[in-house]
């Protein structure tokens, strides 16, 4: 059944959300229009504003609504390392598990020739700008444990080699509090190839 | 069904939760399928299906667009990184714009496996490409045939220009270019993979597959071609 056509539409709108079915949609819907409209109220008008105003950190391209995000304005990140990233999630993920105190550079993606993505979708050329003026001693390739993940970091290796930058890659590891049977092959045999040395 | 021996070629997501998947198989040549949830959290399939791992696959439907419904891994897959990755991606490439879907290409399926063994291997890349190239303009009856225009054999002496229009030689102009009949010769009997061919065997694969991908160039090729240039352009 239907209600009425701006209903179905906005039903129809609710779906472009990642993991909202019809089913998710209705409920989302009636939650709004039943029983808290001035939450969907502030809700239409913080969307419309975010998506109007939020872009790109012009020095690392992290989402913000300023010309610089929070990360780049602080004066205690440590400007000697920069890690690469594929996603703001990415960033996010890796601002959370703490640890880390450089800044950061955000592809919004990685290279996949067969999809016609290729560096100059990637912000590339910018990157290779802020390494070329001099403040950068480490670069982190954080890309994915993807084929895609790993030919970007390779790419992003051979256009920064020869500015005398240190580059490291994420080691690939075993899952913390994993057990080893239940590890897929992939990850166990490069888990392996990339063994430390154990001290105590 | 019994398992099919397959490779993922390429992999990019479908609806919510799903991919759409070109893969290579051994009986079936290349097919297309959805491959359907490997996009949830913690899908354990999307791990295993991953280009350059071999897989035991099992699929339905009888149209074009498959179901794919078992997906095994079956053995370590090549640890490919870097400039042998790129290759990797171009051989995938070169696969899923040259072969249409369910040709069967048994020769093609047993080069690739061995050329996923050769690629990490920085010499051993260049001959098992050419062959994979060869094998692949064999299966599509497009491979250059070593006589001239008029179907006569070539002279050793002299200078060839390849017509990929008809897989056929002629004799080079007098400021052109050419290849020398003596060199056509071993690569006739199938020297592709001899290193001291090697330049002319790329030059020569490359021409021939032109007419298979039509006016759009391979992006793979691309990349590659990209950090050649840079890797010249570097200051160290
Ligand atoms: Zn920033």
């Amino acid at each position: 059944m239907t209600f009425s056509p701006l209903v179905d539409r906005l039903l129809d709108a609710l779906r472009v959300l990642p993991g909202v079915g019809p089913k998710t949609a209705q409920r989302m819907a009636m939650h709004l229009l039943e029983r808290d409209r001035e939450g969907g109220q502030h809700l239409a008008r913080v969307l419309e504003e975010a998506l109007a105003h939020v872009g790109y950190c012009q020095q690392c391209r992290n989402l913000t609504e300023h010309p610089l995000c929070a990360i780049c304005e602080s004066s205690r990140r440590d400007d000697s390392q920069l890690c690469v990233v594929e996603s703001p999630a990415d960033l996010l993920a890796i601002e959370e598990a703490g640890g880390f105190r450089g800044r950061y550079f955000v592809l919004h993606g990685h290279l996949s020739p067969l999809d016609g993505i290729g560096p100059g979708d990637l912000g590339l050329e910018q990157l290779e700008q802020q390494v070329n003026a001099g403040m950068v001693e480490e670069i982190v390739l954080a890309t994915n444990p993807t084929v895609e993940g790993e030919a970007t970091a390779h790419y992003v290796a051979e256009q920064l080699r020869g500015y005398g930058v240190r580059l490291s890659r994420l080691a690939y590891g075993v899952p913390m509090g994993g057990e080893l049977e239940y590890v897929d092959g992939g990850t166990l045999s490069r888990a392996f190839v990339g063994r430390q040395p154990f001290s105590e | 069904m019994q398992p099919h021996p397959a490779y993922l070629l390429h992999r990019r997501p479908y609806r919510e939760t799903s991919a759409l998947v070109d893969v290579i198989t051994l009986e079936h040549g290349r097919l297309r399928a959805v491959a359907r949830g490997i996009m949830r959290p913690g899908s354990r399939s999307r791990g295993r299906l991953q280009p350059f791992t071999p897989l035991h696959l099992t699929w339905s439907g009888e149209g074009e667009l498959k179901t794919l419904k078992v997906m095994e891994s079956h053995g370590p897959g090549a640890m490919l990184a870097g400039e042998g990755l790129l290759c990797g991606f171009y051989a995938n490439e070169l696969m899923i714009r040259c072969l249409p879907v369910e040709l069967p290409v048994k020769e093609v399926f047993a080069v690739y496996s061995s050329l996923l063994e050769a690629l990490p291997l920085p010499a051993m890349r260049a001959p098992a490409l050419r062959r994979f190239e060869v094998t692949l303009l064999e299966a599509l009856d497009a491979e250059p045939v070593f006589v001239t225009e008029n179907d006569t054999p070539l002279e050793m002496h002299t200078q060839y220009v390849y017509r990929g229009d008809m897989r056929r030689f002629r004799p080079a102009l007098a400021q052109e270019q050419g290849i020398d009949g003596r060199t056509l010769k071993l690569l006739a009997r199938g020297d592709w993979e001899s290193p001291g061919l090697a330049r002319v065997a790329k030059q020569l694969t490359r021409i021939a597959l032109q007419p298979l991908l039509g006016n759009q160039t391979l992006r793979s090729r691309e990349l590659m071609h990209e950090l050649a240039v840079r890797r010249q352009k570097a200051p160290s």
